[in-house]
């Protein structure tokens, strides 16, 4: 794809619509953070006290992971350019082991709040906690099915697959790390 | 552009850590706007570097950046 195609207003990388659908979970994602904001804002010594009882370790090795198999995406659509099939195949299933590591460690902290008796009814913090990382979870879920379709797309088809088609799968994985980026600090870190 | 792809995964690493170890020190404003700061940051290099936004219509990435300082900005606004 030439760069005049790539700066056309309805020609960004993975297509206009995936962007579309990326903006509007950043839309939806942002409209709860502001909530959480506002409703931290009243009551800032309960939503700090419950902050503390999260995980900051558990947090942070979750930043790492999804910014590593972001990183190992964005390496794998740069092979699939330069026709290095081997190496996307490569960095798509290591990606996409590192999303599944994300949703394992997720779920042991949800069994440990569980086990804690800290479920949604809580508090506040944790209503905002649940709802936030729990769709927050679902769509790295989601993610880690794209990826693997598109791998076996990769397998099966070899250079055939559209190159538009990678890169909209990798945008919508990209687009957890996006929502994390900014879950994990207010949720984990400032409050 | 492997090579940048590269620098921006470890510039992203370092901020992380960073922003943790902010986290630790007492809280004060100047903390949590760093901590938001470095978010931002993360947020529009992942957008531009890993999305390859940095090759896409100016249109596209205002929208990111107007993001990152819109929920950045409230967030300094409401919890200062």
């Amino acid at each position: 794809m030439s760069l005049t195609t790539q700066k056309s207003i309805s020609n960004p990388p993975g297509g206009l619509l995936i962007w579309i659908v990326i903006y509007l979970e950043l839309l939806t994602y942002g409209i709860a953070l502001v909530g959480l904001a506002y409703y931290a804002a009243t009551n800032r010594t309960e939503f700090h006290n419950d902050s503390l009882l999260l995980n900051r370790t558990i947090g942070g090795i979750n930043t790492v992971l999804l910014l590593s198999s972001g990183f190992l995406i964005a390496k794998g659509v740069q092979f699939f350019k330069q026709n290095a099939l081997q190496k996307t195949k490569q960095y798509f299933a290591l990606a996409m082991l590192l999303g599944l590591g994300f949703l394992i460690l997720k779920g042991y902290e949800y069994f440990e709040k569980i086990d804690s008796g800290i479920s949604m009814d809580h508090s506040s913090f944790y209503i905002f906690y649940w709802l936030l990382t729990g769709f927050h979870w679902i769509h790295v879920l989601v993610g880690v099915v794209i990826l693997f379709f598109i791998r076996r797309s990769i397998v099966i088809k070899e250079d055939k697959v559209n190159i538009m088609d990678i890169e909209a799968g990798a945008a919508f994985w990209h687009m957890c790390d996006l929502i994390w980026l900014f879950l994990f600090p207010i949720l984990y870190l400032i409050l | 552009m492997h090579q940048t792809i590269n620098k921006s995964f470890i510039v992203l690493i370092l901020l992380t850590i960073i922003g943790v170890a902010l986290s630790n020190m007492p809280h004060s404003t100047a903390i949590v706007a760093l901590i938001i700061l470095i978010a931002a940051i993360k947020f529009i290099t992942v957008g531009f570097q890993f999305m390859e936004l940095k090759i896409a219509n100016n249109f596209w990435k205002a929208l990111l950046i107007g993001y990152a300082v819109l929920i950045g900005g409230i967030y300094l606004i409401f919890l200062n």
